[in-house]
């Protein structure tokens, strides 16, 4: 998908490296005056952290997630896996395959150069349109066409779509950053983009996928500098849609097409206790585990309580089995790798990998939180997995690619700054 | 920040990049994975126990076992009621995927259960994992229902968990309907209902157990470690006083009984060992088929039929309760003659009377102007106490209940029990209805009840008076459990004879023995009277509690015990409403009493005393001559006492008549048939009713068929009263006639 075979042929990697990363320094130098820079420390052009020159923590913190999502994706699936196919490995076998090309690409990107995207942006935002138009035609699983079968796998178009709004918004704000106060740079194309992207998202459908396509938008939009204002006017305008909504009782309506949220426990029709079977179930699950769980592999709620329970509900499962601080220590490991890949770009050398990396980073942040918002019912159940624990070759692939560019964006910020 | 607009600088760009993202960090680290924390440390903590509660109430799936009944047994260890495995068909409709597997199976099902199709066809539509289909199926059905799901479940593998068969047990009764009304029967929970099942419920029921197992959402188990077992534990087993042969044959001749009267209202007997009180037959005739305890007979049905629509169910559910309610403990009514037992005993044992007492009858007494007849209008004329007695002279009777006087009397009637619950373990035991509670009672109450009318007790109140009489004046407490074992055999509870109180002396007792004796062997209660044994006892015909139609209804009884000098068994036997034209306790219930009795005597191993009349009409066996030579078989059968015909020409006998091992009077005629052609020789039965022995033997001979005698031969009035072939009926020659005898003096009372 990425050129990065051409980069693979230089013998040199970190010598390609180090000669743009002394031009950028040394344009920078010629900026500077020396007072201001006097108290600080001599400039050093310490090439490389350690080894390759990727962020090393960053690194380890994808691995340690990739290696704890396989044990818990296998734990959660294989009596699904037994059940219903027959094979207690099938779910992990093909994880597993994915999770070792992931990895295998996650590194090779690293050593691409991101700078390539910049200029591949508006392209890769056309390929995610065409895919999202294509994907309505392609045949449909129970009235839902979100996928497209590729054989040994499939793949949801609006993966491409979330990297293509990260990339392509990375590469507007980036190349029109002093223009990002005006309506016409900011939100502008951001209601274009997200519009344009919604209604397709609607005829899949694919409601989370809209959530998550706005709340990308606006974070995107709103590092890149656009005015808080039109955040400010676009909220009330939402509250004032809810408001008319609530006063026409439009909202109650809304609120009984959201599959019995929040009501998972109550009883009230036999056809709601069936839809909100799923997350009553992960309710269960996660109350089940208490503080310390029931111990790896000991979960009762996926032999067939909790359907799919490798897939978004995998983190119930999680929880039940290794309790609230098993929980917390997972969530530690997703902050802290939001919380490096946030930094580590900020210090990118350029204004698009910071903006292309904050973005990439921020996107696990809000998958999780979304995620665990579901399954907790503090949100309608709709469909958002849990990034590098669910189960789906197409997604954890795409992930560790996203992963691999946030490294490779890695690469060129770790120089100790002014 | 609006100001700045204009000249935006680079440095300007990345402060806000810088700060925005800080605020973006807030949003997502502090508030995002915040919120969610905070969120799954309130589900994981203080949500946790409910969540975890629900979630194991769904998880574990807790199955009762079912424990076996406990059996009942008869004093011999023979089986009364015994719960033997079956199985409850379940299905668990929500495997099915479509219609077409629903109508598979629901025609499948109905084909083998023979159950409608429809209805099973909507139980298919049900969501579920537990719908009963068909409850207690026996083995033969379990294996069609396996078969059958065997045979879907090649078809499509889930269809194998769609047809489940659970353990259950079901009640049997081997005899069916002997002792129905003490034995009582179960519901469809295995509780008991009525008699012994109901009574001795918590003992019979057991524990069932439960089995506690993971499960998951398809309801099968869980493939790891939670399962947790309560084995059921069985019932208990009880060993009833009831011995099966000795009820077999009460029930056999109270039913001869009930043909015979033509009574309408059912009849009693009970047999009780006198010394422990235990209860060795317990007879409501008829009774129905334990098995099938809600098939009501023909004739209750027809009954119904004739009602209107709207008062069927309530006259079918009165008709099944008076069907199994238990006359002997249940229902009263009024002892009549057979009171003046307790009476006497009374009298006796206040001294006031002896055997020079007199009494003068005239056939009537006037008292506050009524006029109590005695049943002989002409009157008893003078007679001393035992004469009063054989007699049953209601004014002899009368006089005496005077020289009690009421206090005595009702002391008296508290003493033998008659005023409390005998507490034998049934239940719906009945209370007496007597005059008034506290037992005040006029003059005139006080002269019928010395004659034992209008004041009410039940059959087992009387026989229980009846045995402290026979047995040293003990009033024992009745009881049908002899003991409880455990499912192992192990005896945790035996029951012991309860004595009440001592209600007369010894002296009394054994006076009141020796004059009941001579009651059925002097006296008119002719019928009473069993051959080679000696027997006490008293007739009874006692007027009907209530009388509907206007006419009169009456209760024939006869109470008695054996043997007289030293009481083993009392038994009391009573028909409520005989309607075949006699009706007196000496014609309906005395010949019951003596079958009964001649034929329980033996068995309890009470050795017969024949006087030297009745020794020659003892019967005996016949011996095998068949396969022997003519001449060997003659005189082999003459060596046993018989006399011999042969039939025939040929030179080895092929049969014979009476049957080996048969019935034979010790003196009677051996045919031996020697050929096929002598065989089909028949001869007609006679007319053996209304002759003296001697005149039957005659008749019988001339005919050569053999005579069978029984009843009452010693009293020079003896005619036959029966006979066992109906006369005209074509027999072989030496056929055995059975012929009772009886007095022809007939006690109206």
């Amino acid at each position: 998908m990425l050129p990065f075979a051409e980069v693979m042929q230089k013998a040199d990697v970190n010598k390609f490296y180090d000669e743009k990363l002394r031009q950028s320094r040394a344009a920078q130098n010629r900026q500077k005056t020396p007072s201001k820079g006097s108290h600080r420390r001599p400039k050093k052009i310490k090439t490389f952290m350690r080894g390759m020159g990727l962020d090393l923590p960053f690194l380890l913190l994808v691995i340690v997630l990739v290696v704890i999502g396989l044990i818990m994706m296998f734990s959660a699936s294989y009596p699904v896996s037994y059940y219903e196919i027959g094979d207690s490995f099938y779910y992990l076998k093909r994880q597993l395959i994915f999770a070792i090309i992931g990895v295998a690409g996650m590194i090779a990107i690293s050593f691409f150069n991101y700078n390539k995207l910049h200029k591949l942006a508006p392209i890769f935002l056309a390929i995610s349109y065409v895919a999202l138009i294509v994907v309505l035609f392609a045949p449909s699983q129970t009235g839902v066409r979100r996928w497209f079968e590729l054989g040994f796998f499939r793949f949801q178009a609006s993966e491409l779509t979330k990297f293509a709004i990260i990339l392509f918004f990375a590469h507007w704000g980036s190349k029109y950053y002093e223009k990002m106060q005006s309506f016409k740079y900011s939100a502008l194309p951001g209601l274009i983009i997200f519009g344009t992207t919604a209604v397709l998202l609607i005829l899949e459908p694919h409601y989370s996928g809209i959530v998550i396509v706005a709340i990308l938008t606006i974070l995107m939009l709103y590092i890149s500098g656009m005015r808080v204002i039109y955040l400010i006017v676009a909220g009330a305008f939402l509250v004032v849609a809810v408001l008319i909504a609530w006063a026409t009782g439009l909202l109650t309506y809304a609120l009984e097409r959201m599959d019995g949220w929040g009501q998972a426990l109550e009883y009230t029709t036999p056809e709601m206790w069936q839809t909100t079977w799923q997350t009553r179930n992960s309710l269960y699950a996660i109350g089940s585990g208490g503080l310390f769980g029931l111990g790896l592999g000991q979960s009762r709620q996926k032999y067939l309580w909790l359907p799919e329970p490798q897939n978004d509900f995998i983190f119930a499962i999680v929880c039940e089995e290794i309790g609230f601080f098993g929980a917390l220590i997972i969530l530690i490991i997703f902050a802290l790798l939001v919380w490096r890949g946030i930094t580590l770009s900020l210090r990118a050398k350029d204004r698009f990998g910071k903006l292309l990396g904050i973005g990439l980073s921020s996107q696990i942040g809000v998958q999780v939180i979304l995620n665990v918002l579901v399954i907790t019912d503090w949100l309608p159940n709709t469909g958002i997995s849990l990034p590098f624990f669910s189960y789906g070759g197409s997604s954890l692939v795409m992930l560790l690619l996203q992963m691999g560019i946030v490294l490779s964006i890695s690469r060129t910020a770790n120089i100790e700054k002014q | 920040m609006a100001g700045k607009s204009k000249k935006k600088s680079s440095k300007g760009v990345m402060q806000t990049l810088r700060s925005r993202t800080t605020y973006l960090i807030i949003i997502i680290l502090v508030i995002g994975f915040g919120a969610i924390t905070s969120r799954l440390a309130y589900l994981q903590t203080i949500g946790s126990s409910y969540l975890q509660e629900k979630a194991v109430e769904q998880q574990l799936r807790d199955t009762t076992i079912s424990a076996k009944r406990g059996t009942i047994y008869d004093a011999k260890g023979k089986v009364l009621a015994q719960s033997a495995s079956v199985w409850k068909v379940v299905l668990a409709p929500a495997y099915f995927e479509n219609n077409s597997q629903r109508k598979e199976v629901a025609r499948g099902l109905s084909e083998i259960l023979e159950l409608d199709y429809k209805d099973i066809y909507k139980k298919t539509k049900q969501k579920s994992y537990y719908v009963i289909i068909k409850s207690k199926i026996e083995s033969d059905t379990r294996d069609k229902i396996l078969k059958f799901s065997k045979k879907i479940s090649k078809e499509n593998k889930k269809l194998s968990r769609v047809i489940e068969l659970v353990d259950d047990y079901r009640r049997y009764y081997p005899y069916e309907d002997l002792a129905s009304s003490v034995i009582g029967f179960t519901g469809s929970d295995d509780q008991g209902l009525e008699g012994i099942e109901y009574q001795y419920d918590e003992y019979l029921t057991g524990t069932p157990g439960r089995r506690i197992t993971a499960k998951n959402a398809n309801q099968t188990d869980m493939p790891f470690q939670y399962e947790q077992n309560d084995d059921p534990k069985d019932g208990n087993s009880i060993t009833l006083t009831i011995d099966e042969t000795i009820q077999s044959i009460a029930e056999k001749y109270m039913k001869q009984g009930i043909i015979n009267n033509n009574v309408i209202n059912r009849g009693v007997c009970i047999i009780m060992d006198v010394n422990t009180g235990a209860i060795l037959a317990m007879v409501t005739v008829d009774g129905y088929d334990l098995n099938n305890p809600y098939d009501l007979p023909q004739a209750d049905l027809d009954a119904i039929g004739l009602l209107p629509e709207d008062e069927r169910a309530e006259a079918e559910s009165a008709a099944l309760s008076a069907m199994w309610r238990n006359k002997a403990v249940s229902d009263t009514y009024y002892p009549g003659s057979v009171f003046k037992i307790c009476t006497s005993s009374m009298a006796l044992n206040e001294g006031l009377v002896n055997d020079n007492s007199t009494f003068y009858c005239s056939g009537s007494v006037h008292m506050y102007d009524y006029n109590i007849g005695c049943h002989l209008r002409s009157g008893h004329g003078t007679q001393n106490f035992f004469q009063a007695i054989c007699n049953s002279c209601n004014p002899a009777f009368i006089k005496i209940g005077e020289m009690l006087g009421r206090d005595r009397f009702w002391n008296y009637y508290q003493a033998f029990g008659f005023s409390e619950k005998t507490g034998i373990d049934l239940p719906g035991e009945a209370d007496d209805i007597f005059f008034s509670p506290d037992g005040s009672m006029t003059d005139l109450n006080l002269a019928t009840a010395s004659f034992g009318q209008n004041f009410a007790i039940t059959p087992i109140q009387m026989i229980t008076a009846c045995a402290s009489i026979a047995n040293g004046g003990k009033l024992m407490q009745p009881y049908l459990v002899q003991s409880i074992s455990d499912a192992e055999g192990n005896v945790i509870k035996n029951m012991e004879p309860v004595v009440k109180r001592q209600v007369i002396s010894e002296e009394t007792s054994k006076k009141m023995c020796d004059y009941l004796e001579r009651n059925t062997t002097q006296g008119g209660t002719n019928n009473g009277y069993v051959p080679g044994y000696r027997v006490g006892g008293k007739t009874g015909t006692s007027e009907k509690l209530t009388s509907t139609d206007g006419s009169e209804d009456y209760i024939a009884s006869y109470c008695g015990f054996a043997p007289a000098d030293n009481p083993q068994v009392a038994c009391l036997v009573f028909f409520d409403k005989p309607k075949g034209g006699v009706y007196y306790g000496s014609q309906v219930s005395a010949p019951v009493f003596v079958n009964i009795m001649s034929e329980v005597m033996p068995y309890l191993e009470i050795q017969a005393e024949y006087t030297d009349e009745e020794m020659q009409y003892v019967d005996t066996v016949a011996g095998s001559y068949i396969g022997l030579s003519t001449e060997k078989a003659k005189s082999a059968a003459e060596k046993d006492g018989f006399t011999v015909t042969i039939k025939g020409e040929g030179d080895k006998v092929i049969s014979q008549i009476p049957h080996a091992a048969a019935k034979i009077p010790a003196d009677g005629n051996v045919v031996l048939y020697t050929d096929e052609t002598s065989e089909s020789e028949l001869v007609t039965v006679p007319n053996l009713v209304g002759y003296s022995v001697s005149d039957v033997n005659a008749v019988a001979s001339a005919y050569g068929l053999n005579v069978s005698i029984s009843g009452i031969t010693t009293s020079s009035g003896s005619v036959s009263i029966t006979q066992s072939i109906d006369a005209g009926t074509q027999v072989s020659e030496g056929t055995v006639v059975s012929v009772r005898f009886g007095g022809t003096t007939i006690v109206h009372d």
